[in-house]
């Protein structure tokens, strides 16, 4: 495919992408933090939809062999510390790299910092990258899943996952209805 | 509310969630990648260090992800998409935003723009500097690692989740 193509395929995609995010409001810094601090679990209903009919579409398509997973590798030390900053950026930012853009699209002006902020953190790790490789890639596993580590084809566990899931988001939805997390002026933002 | 759905202000989170999942098909089918949202930064951030840094300083990591393939600029796409959907999505409802979200106010203790900017600048170089040491974010290991059920992309969600709580409950005051 020509990177022409990729482009345009990736426009129409992200602004599916885009659409959604904002219609389901988890770009909003109100929900993010609320999140973050357990007041509110919009993110958490939309984090978890999409991973279970993600599970259900990459069951089929890997069962049909229409495609294959990449899974990226089980790197221990840098899945944790990178995982602990990037979440500390998101709670202060209100925003994960990708809502950001969202964000910016709905008219939040902060955003540009944030995304400002962003490339140039992207681009520092790269520049440290020949430095900090070798030391986050101390504990490499391997490009493993659950599947692999279990014995289980890949299609049933995914399975079991969106079912769990499901279960998991009816019991959320029955302590905490969306309707209510949105808030007055739909941004998560519940003080009085 | 009135009007269609693409004039509501709000969906479902279950709605929106499946919306995104199926993203996963395109994805996969022509790109031949799993949804991901951080590696453009480093494109874009290597194609602006070009400037005074012709050749990246040799630098492979920089210089792999510059280089003119369908999936760095796929992504790069995705990400700008991303911007565009939700502007399509804010004029369609007009659900127009402040500057600054009101929660901000009371999360940082002040109303002063330039602190949250400030903070919003120091909270994006975080956050990416973190995805690039983990290799991905909430699309990239959240979305589709977990969807693959990759270990190292679970390990790293959680992970993810203990910084953000952490940071909000200790570092933010409650909004």
């Amino acid at each position: 495919m020509s990177v022409f193509s990729a482009i345009l395929i990736g426009i129409l995609m992200g602004t599916v992408f885009g659409f959604a995010l904002e219609k389901s409001r988890v770009f909003e810094p109100g929900m993010i933090v609320g999140q973050m601090q357990l007041r509110n679990f919009i993110m958490l209903k939309v984090f978890l939809t999409a991973v279970a009919v993600g599970a259900l579409v990459l069951a089929v398509m890997t069962s049909m062999g229409w495609a294959s997973l990449h899974p990226k590798g089980a790197l221990y030390v840098a899945d944790v510390i990178g995982g602990l900053i990037l979440g500390a950026g998101i709670a202060l930012a209100g925003a994960c790299p990708g809502t950001v853009l969202a964000q910016i699209g709905a008219g939040y002006r902060d955003a540009l910092f944030v995304l400002a902020g962003g490339i140039a953190g992207a681009t520092f790790y790269g520049y440290l990258d020949p430095v900090l490789a070798p030391l986050l890639k101390t504990w490499d596993a391997g490009k493993i899943t659950f599947a692999d580590s279990f014995g289980l084809p890949y299609w049933f566990l995914a399975v079991l996952l969106a079912v769990l899931i499901g279960v998991v988001l009816f019991i959320l939805e029955k302590v905490s209805p969306w309707r209510v997390e949105m808030g007055a002026d739909v941004d998560g933002d519940l003080a009085p | 509310m009135t009007g269609n759905i693409f004039q509501s202000k709000s969906w479902s989170p279950y709605a929106a969630g499946i919306v995104i999942g199926l993203l996963q098909i395109p994805a996969f089918l022509l790109i031949e990648t799993a949804l991901g949202a951080s590696s453009s930064y480093v494109t874009i951030g290597a194609l602006l260090s070009g400037i005074w840094d012709g050749d990246l300083s040799g630098n492979s990591y920089l210089l792999k992800h510059a280089a003119t393939t369908g999936k760095n600029w796929w992504q790069v796409a995705l990400v700008l998409g991303i911007a565009l959907g939700a502007f399509i999505s804010m004029r369609l409802s007009g659900a127009r935003r402040k500057a600054i979200s009101p929660i901000w106010a009371r999360a940082l203790g002040t109303s002063r723009p330039a602190a949250r900017y400030a903070l919003a600048f120091g909270a994006g170089f975080l956050m990416l500097f973190g995805a690039r040491i983990a290799d991905g974010c909430t699309s990239g290991h959240g979305l589709s690692g977990v969807a693959q059920l990759s270990i190292g992309s679970t390990v790293a969600v959680a992970a993810m989740f203990a910084g953000g709580i952490a940071t909000a409950l200790l570092v933010l005051r409650r909004i």
